[in-house]
């Protein structure tokens, strides 16, 4: 359950999870909950609903593929495990059984961007640009604990595929007061609402960019955080207001900086002739990123909060 | 034992098929699947038309057993057994089997076919659908049988053990996968490629019910279908159905140029020969 709220305080995005599919599970009979052997947050689900708990072992394919069956006996599954399996190893799973079918399944898992502490085996940095490239899949990267519940929630009535990107999953910052914000499946939050320069981020960099936005407010730079939680489809009007409003545009994300939102963005600048005055991008390079915290490997490869901070003192 | 009549309702059948699957040979400029067609030609007779329990009038019916079709490149096999049953119209998939528009493509599309379960093509994918399929079923109580065509080439695919280890572990006695033993792959025997002998102890050492037919008996297809074990058994059953592909063809049978191909003049009026001889029929 949500405990009271501090601005910045880290929760575990797993645990409210866990406890919002036990919620979801009482009231809806035919969601499943589907796990390659990550189920810790599970147990709940498991111990209230142990004919709908579906572990079947190191075996993401098939966790994809079983939960592709379930979604075909009329069921909602949903899957959670780590995004880099997930999103690579059940690729074609994905691709074929669930999206060509256009399933209702729920793909939710942790390890986004070079936030896993693992390594590159575990660090699920080209996701975005491989479940986006996927027809009829919706694609999210939320940070909010709390937003979590919400889309949860939303997603039991939401036709088609989706997939829920998570950083650690462990340890989730809490962005917004719980209540005070809608949240919708193809939406964006304006999270700090600015005239100068907007930062268009999901997934932990939303937090960092609020923490920039306030650091630069005492320099004098008036600077717009839109949490652009949903990646496909993202919220154009945002996107397209922005522009329009702050002229300078700068994605951060923690993904690779082709295939993730920044070349959705500019995908669609091109197609629909839209012309920020500047628009850069950070993330993370061409780069199999080596081990530390997701904060050293920001500094190390160029994408932390000093390199964006620096970019809008240019920009502005 | 199956009842003589039936077997030989169902043995007509299989010739019939067996020329129209020619007859679209013949007149597609493509290739079709031949070779594999023929070899599950009789399992996919005394699926849809004896051991399915399936209603072409009916086919949203939650009762109704469902059929996955694993080894998708069949398909055409698949829509010619269930047009016979009434499901769709022969002359139609002759007419426009793989042109633009068609719902009758080379690997079925459960989206543009309904009546179709599943929608395959990408081979080894097929088990796992039908796992969480029977696993929705038992969780419901559903006495459906669920029953899944794999070629034995795609059991090369290590998520079809995937999906058999979890057929047992969630004690899927409702599963069925019929296995087309044909022992080849597209280009290659498959023992001469990977040896998959003993077969039928991998999927017994995988806690399957197992049994070993011969794919092209109808007796024994049919005692197979009529004397699979209760739904409440813990155990799914692997018939594994020992083939010839490109069966009832001379030319085509265990010939490695034959898993996909389209017939000249010559070679079609020899293979509608031949069907009719070795059926005993007249031409």
């Amino acid at each position: 359950m949500a405990g009271s709220f501090n601005f910045g305080e880290w929760i575990s995005a797993r645990s409210v999870i866990g406890d919002t599919l036990c919620e979801i599970g009482e009231k809806n009979e035919r969601l499943f909950v589907c796990t390659p052997d990550v189920g810790m947050n599970l147990k709940g689900f498991r111990q209230k609903f142990p004919k709908r708990y579906i572990d079947v072992g190191i075996a993401e394919q098939n966790c994809v593929g079983v939960a592709a069956g379930l979604a075909l006996a009329g069921n909602i599954p949903v899957i959670m495990g780590m995004l880099p399996f997930l999103s690579m190893r059940a690729c074609e799973q994905v691709r074929t059984a669930v999206c060509y079918q256009n399933l209702p399944v729920r793909i939710i898992g942790t390890g986004g961007g070079l936030t896993s502490g693992g390594g590159s085996t575990h660090n699920a940095m080209e996701d975005l640009a491989i479940l986006k490239s996927m027809v009829n899949m919706t694609v999210l990267s939320i940070c909010d604990p709390n937003m979590i519940r919400d889309i949860l929630n939303l997603s039991m009535d939401y036709p088609g595929p989706m997939y829920i990107r998570l950083a650690q999953g462990k340890k989730d910052r809490q962005l917004y007061e719980p209540g005070t914000m809608e949240f919708s499946i193809g939406g964006s939050v304006t999270a700090k609402d600015g005239k100068d320069i907007t930062i268009l981020a999901h997934g932990e960099m939303v937090g960092e960019a609020l923490d920039a936005a306030e650091e630069l407010k005492e320099e004098g730079i008036d600077v717009r955080v839109i949490d652009m939680y949903t990646v496909k489809p993202f919220d154009r009007e945002a996107v397209k207001k922005a522009v329009e409003e702050t002229k300078k545009i700068i994605v951060w994300e923690d993904h690779l900086m082709n295939g993730g939102l920044a070349s959705s963005i500019a995908d669609y600048f091109v197609d629909e002739q839209i012309r920020p005055v500047s628009f850069r991008r950070f993330g993370i390079p061409q780069v199999y990123a080596g081990f530390g915290s997701g904060e050293e490997l920001r500094q190390k490869y160029g994408y932390a909060k000093e390199h964006v901070m620096e970019a809008v003192r240019e920009m502005v | 034992m199956a009842d003589k009549q039936e077997v030989l309702r169902l043995e007509n059948l299989a010739y019939e098929m067996r020329k129209k699957l020619i007859n679209l040979c013949g007149v597609y400029e493509g290739a079709v699947h031949i070779g594999g067609d023929l070899s599950m030609t009789d399992l996919l007779i005394g699926l849809f038309h004896h051991g399915l329990n399936v209603d072409p009038d009916n086919i949203q019916n939650p009762g109704r057993d469902r059929f996955i079709l694993s080894k998708g490149h069949g398909a055409v096999c698949m829509y010619i057994a269930m047009a016979m049953r009434g499901f769709f119209d022969y002359d139609e998939i002759v007419r426009t089997y793989g042109k633009l528009d068609s719902a009758y493509g080379m690997h079925p599309c459960k989206v543009q076919l309904p009546g179709v379960e599943c929608s395959s093509g990408s081979l080894g994918q097929g088990l796992a659908m039908a796992v969480g399929m029977t696993i929705s079923a038992k969780v419901k109580g559903e006495g459906h049988r669920v029953v899944c065509m794999l070629g034995d080439g795609e059991t090369c695919e290590g998520s079809v053990w995937e999906a058999a280890m979890s057929g047992r572990s969630f004690e899927l006695g409702n599963l069925v996968a019929v296995i087309d033993r044909n022992c080849q792959m597209m280009c290659s025997y498959t023992e001469e490629i990977t040896v998959m002998d003993p077969y039928a102890d991998k999927w017994k050492a995988f806690g399957w019910n197992v049994l070993e037919i011969d794919g092209h008996d109808m007796n024994a297809i049919v005692d197979a279908l009529d004397s699979l074990p209760p739904a409440s058994s813990a155990r799914p059953t692997a018939i594994i159905a020992h083939t010839t592909k490109g069966k009832g063809v001379s030319f085509m049978e265990r010939a490695v140029g034959w898993h996909a191909g389209s017939l000249n003049e010559e070679d079609f009026k020899q293979a509608l020969k031949e069907l009719a001889s070795n059926y005993g029929k007249e031409e």
